[in-house]
């Protein structure tokens, strides 16, 4: 019976759901929104057990005299503060939300300690975003170089300043293409091959004027676009509908009680 | 004098009304729809309603832009009302709608314009039943080698191997969203393989829900194996429910106890290349996985393996080679080379400019 009520639960709920999608009619109609809430009561009651899971093992690692001991102590005094700080709120000012921006708690507490915290991490993300651009941007084989080239014409294509820099940047990677082939040139013993290899840096070079300054100087926001649109939407769109029917067949699992990794 | 004539024979301009019950709804909704002159200046639109067509209407919305469809949602089932609008420039009538027919209100049991969808899952249940009931006799459906997936056992081996411990983050997802739950089938599998090479397994949780699902698995995965004595619950503990204080408290994690492998499955949002990037910076084997269509090409960039999209859902029938479940993902298979066709098919009636075609909303179902 341990197994079989919330299988059952979970069966009667779960068609109900998909029953709902298409019944407009009560008592169906609102369904998903009792659901909701009854869900978001549960949820609620539910925090209590985290912030016992996170004292606890917290005060485990201060008892332990862990080496990472005193960051739980900060945590608890710091739970500690929050807390005693908005009950006194509530019992000086009780007509007062003592997490309003008003309050002191949030003026002093929230906005001067918590809020630079959480902007010094979304601030880190551009540094992150960026070491992980140039790992995944070397041009190590055909694909890697395509994903540079395409990164290269979004990226010109959609800042601000990206139309008029585009002839010098990309004078610049024609320049280092030429090069690279004049210096492969060089090794090579066979006269065909090196001559081919010469023209193909030349050509590099007698290209910067008409695909830089010319052609993509005006085209490049629509060149970006054009990426943006098609073939990255392409692949975006079938990683999409991947999900949905990956996401419909689990759920139908789940329903159906195939799949019931989440119970004991 | 003229002039006020011919503005009042102006004011007089009929507009063309209708109002009927809103179609596909729970009922207490009607719709009223009235045409617009392109010439008119609109500077408001009065509704009025009324159920006694012998008592005054009252006016019960205005509207300040020139829109032409209202929907009432402050009406009763099965009574009638009926309707009028007034359209104006500054203080000046432009045009009056005629009082309308009667328009009752009516609960609907079926919403018409999702048939697509009813449609597309009775054939992906039919398919399902069948690879389900052929999985039972055929135990040895093929399905194509999910890298990441093999690479599960690898990690976690390595892990243990260096001595640390195996990192598993679940992100910011909620016990509700599949991504959560499929991301507990892949941890039941971390916890087995995990208990077998006796290393530790820490959860820190978004969501508490999330943390007594995940001590549940990780405790099913150890018993499994074999070494319930090895079993943790202190390892698998709620940290914070704000995305930066997350992603902040889980980086500590890595930086002070510098686990071997890292887990990151679940659904991310901004934190992902965050704690995928920290990952990366100790050294740790990672596998990624997310449905966060927007995520996926941070974890591609930083991970050393990526479960993408769908390949997440398929986890637990891959590792766990039941043959009900390795039915769902070949059904799934087939449902999605009906769509590609009917899509190819939409495509092509488009591009050879045959319109009007029964495809062209087939897909559009809100």
């Amino acid at each position: 019976m341990k197994k079989e009520i919330p299988l059952a639960i979970t069966f009667i709920s779960g068609f109900l759901l998909v029953l709902a999608l298409f019944i407009p009619h009560k008592p169906f109609g609102n369904l998903e929104e009792i659901f909701n809430d009854w869900y978001i009561i549960v949820s609620g009651f539910t925090m209590l057990l985290g912030i016992d899971s996170l004292l606890e093992y917290n005060f485990k690692k201060i008892r332990r005299k862990e080496k990472d001991a005193p960051y739980s102590l900060i945590l608890i005094l710091s739970f500690f503060l929050t807390l005693i700080w908005g009950v006194t709120e509530i019992v000086r000012t009780p007509e007062h939300n003592p997490f309003s921006p008003t309050s002191t708690f949030s003026k002093y507490f929230y906005n001067s300690i918590f809020m630079p915290l959480q902007s010094t991490m979304f601030a880190i993300l551009s540094f992150f975003i960026a070491s992980a651009a140039y790992r995944a941007f070397r041009a190590k084989e055909f694909n890697s170089a395509l994903l540079l080239v395409s990164a290269v014409i979004v990226m010109l294509g959609r800042i601000p300043l990206g139309q008029g820099a585009a002839p010098y940047v990309i004078t610049v990677i024609f320049l280092i293409f030429a090069w690279y082939f004049y210096a492969e040139s060089v090794g090579i013993t066979e006269t065909g091959t090196k001559l081919l290899y010469i023209l193909v840096a030349v050509a590099f070079i007698a290209l910067i004027y008409p695909i830089g300054w010319v052609y993509l100087k005006q085209h490049i926001p629509s060149f970006a676009d054009w990426v943006m649109n098609v073939p990255q939407m392409a692949g975006k769109r079938g990683i999409m509908i991947g999900i949905a029917l990956g996401g419909i067949a689990m759920s139908i699992r789940i329903i159906l009680g195939i799949e019931r990794t989440y119970m004991k | 004098m003229k002039l006020a004539i011919l503005l009042f024979l102006w004011q007089a301009s009929p507009v063309n009304m209708k109002a009927y019950d809103t179609p596909n709804d729970a009922g207490g909704s009607i719709t009223i729809t009235w045409e617009l002159d392109s010439s008119w200046v609109v500077s408001r639109i009065e509704i009025y309603r009324t159920q006694d067509l012998n008592a005054p209407d009252t006016l019960i919305e205005t509207l300040f832009k020139p829109e032409t469809q209202f929907q009432d949602i402050g009406v009763m089932d099965k009574k009638p009302y009926y309707y009028r609008v007034l359209i104006y420039h500054g203080d000046t009538l432009v045009a009056e709608g005629r009082t309308t027919e009667p328009a009752i209100s009516t609960q609907q049991w079926f919403n018409s314009k999702r048939l697509s969808v009813l449609i597309i899952i009775l054939i992906y249940t039919a398919f399902l039943l069948y690879f389900i009931m052929r999985a039972r006799v055929d135990k040895n459906l093929f399905i194509r080698k999910i890298a990441g997936l093999e690479a599960i056992d690898e990690a976690v081996g390595r892990s243990t191997e260096m001595g640390r411990p195996i990192l598993y983050i679940m992100g910011l997802g909620y016990i509700s969203d599949i991504p959560t739950v499929a991301s507990l089938a892949i941890l039941k599998r971390v916890a087995y393989k995990a208990a077998e090479y006796e290393a530790d397994v820490i959860v820190p949780c978004y969501d508490p829900i999330v943390m007594v699902a995940a001590q549940e698995t990780v405790k099913e995965g150890y018993i499994e194996a074999g070494r319930p004595d090895l079993y943790k619950e202190s390892n698998i503990y709620f940290l914070t429910s704000d995305q930066f204080g997350y992603a902040a408290g889980v980086d500590g994690i890595m930086m002070r106890q510098r686990p071997g492998a890292v887990f990151l499955q679940g659904y991310f949002y901004a934190e992902s290349l965050i704690l995928a990037e920290t990952g990366h910076s100790i050294g740790a084997i990672q596998i990624s996985g997310t449905t966060a269509v927007t995520q996926l090409p941070f974890f591609i960039a930083s991970t050393d393996y990526t479960l993408i999209g769908e390949e997440m859902y398929a986890a637990s029938a891959y590792l766990s080679r039941d043959a009900l479940s390795l039915g769902t993902i070949k059904g799934e298979d087939y449902i999605k080379m009906v769509l590609v066709i009917i899509i190819l098919i939409g495509s092509l009636m488009e591009t050879f400019g045959i319109g009007n075609h029964m495809l062209i909303n087939f897909f559009n179902i809100f």
